[in-house]
């Protein structure tokens, strides 16, 4: 019978070479920490530019109802965020609440569904069949288009903007989920049947968890949809929210209020892409620098 | 023979004894039906490699699928240890032409995969330290010890095969099938892993049926050599490597060697 153990010596003259292996991994991670360093100062450089041609822009043009000052515009952006505007309203940060809210119930609810439907026609031939036709007509139409009659049968609540979420992300989220099922090569399931796994083990363990950075990204392309779902239906059917401020703001050319709330769009749009970007790199190590 | 240390595990331990009898496949699609393999037979003894090697379309790597138990026969039946195939087993290792790292998983992790899944269907029930101390003795004997935490996509190409080798390691199978493993890699790289594929054999008798479409590999690494190919595809010849083992990469230009070689070409033109 064989002695495992013995082979252990067989290989120690292999130590020399791992020695140049284990140096040759840790110059590959430096190198990919300096990359990823000099990725972050380009871009930081780059948003600094941007924001000077705004300030040199609009100290020229000197006309703060055609474009407000970086300064000025943050300065609302501070004032706002704890003073209400118009007088009676909740002040900036509610409706920053309220928008965030409205995003995460929709979006939640539509990758769930999104990822359990495109599983499904993953599995069962008929689902698919039968599936398949109806996201291909939804896709393809732009979510704003059923506001109205979202409102109709909802009224201006929170109920409609759920459901238009949701009629955003679910398409998307199905067809990410079901491509990226496709991909997971049929040898690595086998592989993983050889190891001991059971089916049903593979599913999960294997199919949906090899899948998962590619639904990750399918999630950073619907919160992008979902955000501007949501602005756009604040700004035709709501009382509250960043869509509705900046719709009232510039109903009477405050326009450094609408800027203000334009950066705090921007701004939580980052936080949450960062958040799914996070998300995608615990998923995928080879992303990791 | 040596005691086993405790916790151990000692399935597949002995190399197994294969024997394919009369086993044909015939896949259809569209209607159209194609015969992939017909009346293959072959034994393969316990402890022996045996390389099938052909062109592409030959059968020989649906062959291979229905010995690991991921294609079901039309005719005849794989019998290993005496068992009658019908789907995967952790006792029948798989290595292919791409390393098929899980590459969420860290090496270690990698390896522990295996023993992990099978705790999980019941199949034995030895504890995380247990387990963990066995990985990190299979990364030491395929010279991965400092790689445990690394990622594949971290490692060079040879150290991602030696990684998949620790993997299918883990499970201690019986029999080792393995797909055109080194199809992928640079010469020098295969060269190194056809010497330590030919020392893991040295000490670690298990049983070998290895796929290849290179004359040179097949009779540097077998114990025989199956030919395949034809309509219908089959196994044509089985010869065996009058050569003394173990071999060394070096031996491949030597006239026995070429001698061989040259035997084999022909069966193949046949």
């Amino acid at each position: 019978m064989a002695d495992w153990n013995t082979l252990q010596i067989v290989f120690a003259e292999r130590a020399a070479v791992t020695a140049d292996d284990q140096q040759e991994l840790s110059d590959y991670r430096r190198d990919r920490r300096r990359a990823r360093t000099q990725r972050l100062l380009i871009g930081l450089g780059s948003v600094v530019v941007l924001l000077a041609a705004w300030e040199i822009a609009a100290v020229a043009l000197g006309d703060p109802v055609i474009l407000p000052t970086v300064t000025a515009t943050v300065h609302a952006f501070f004032h706002y965020f704890t003073h209400p505007y118009p007088a009676q309203a909740p002040p900036l940060w509610w409706d920053v609440v309220v928008s965030l809210r409205r995003i995460l119930i929709g979006f939640v609810i539509g990758v769930v569904l999104g990822v359990a439907l495109g599983a499904a026609m993953f599995a069962n031939r008929v689902i698919r069949h039968a599936i398949d036709p109806i996201i291909e007509i939804i896709r393809p139409l732009p979510p704003l288009a059923f506001i109205p009659p979202l409102i109709v049968w909802f009224g201006i609540g929170e109920l409609p903007k759920e459901v238009l979420l949701v009629f955003g992300v679910v398409p998307v989220m199905t067809i990410a989920t079901l491509a990226a099922l496709g991909e997971v090569p049929e040898d690595l399931r086998l592989c993983a049947r050889t190891l001991g796994a059971t089916r049903r083990y593979t599913l999960l363990h294997v199919q949906l968890r090899s899948a998962l950075p590619a639904i990750i990204i399918g999630m950073r392309i619907s919160m992008a949809g979902a955000w501007t779902s949501i602005v756009a239906a604040e700004m035709l059917a709501a009382t509250s929210g960043i869509g509705y401020l900046i719709s009232e703001a510039g109903d009477y050319l405050n326009m450094s209020i609408v800027f203000a709330g334009i950066i705090t769009i921007a701004v939580i749009g980052l936080i949450l892409d960062a958040l799914l970007r996070g998300l995608l790199l615990i998923a995928d190590p080879s992303r990791r620098s | 023979m040596t005691a086993e240390p405790a916790g151990r595990p000692t399935q597949g331990q002995e190399p197994a004894h294969v024997s394919i009898r009369g086993v044909g496949k015939t896949f259809r699609r569209g209607g159209r039906r194609t015969v992939a393999l017909a009346g293959a037979s072959l034994d393969v003894g316990a402890g022996e490699l045996v390389c099938l090697l052909g062109p592409s379309g030959c059968g020989k790597s649906t062959l291979l699928r229905i010995v690991a138990g991921a294609l079901a026969t039309d005719e005849g039946e794989v019998t290993v240890n005496g068992q009658r195939v019908d789907g995967p087993s952790p006792d029948r290792g798989m290595l292919f032409q791409s390393p098929l790292l899980f590459p969420w998983l860290t090496t270690k992790k990698n390896v522990l995969f295996g023993p992990l899944a099978q705790r999980a269907a019941g199949l034995h029930e030895r504890d995380d330290p247990v387990l963990d101390a066995d990985a990190d003795e299979i990364l030491a004997t395929v010279g991965l010890g400092g790689f445990g935490d690394a990622f594949p996509h971290e490692l060079s190409g040879g150290m991602r095969h030696r990684a998949a080798f620790a993997r299918a390691l883990a499970t201690r199978p019986s029999l080792l099938l393995m797909d055109e493993p080194f199809g992928a890699l640079d010469a020098i790289t295969r060269s190194r892993m056809h010497e330590f594929l030919i020392k893991v054999r040295e000490q670690y008798q298990t049983t070998i049926i290895f796929v290849t479409h290179d004359i040179e590999e097949a009779v540097l690494l077998g114990d025989r050599v199956a030919v395949m190919g034809g309509r219908p595809p089959g196994i044509r010849h089985v010869t065996d490597v009058p050569l003394a083992a173990p071999r060394s990469t070096l031996d491949v230009d030597t006239e026995s060697f070429t001698a061989v070689k040259r035997k084999i070409r022909a069966s193949l033109e046949e």
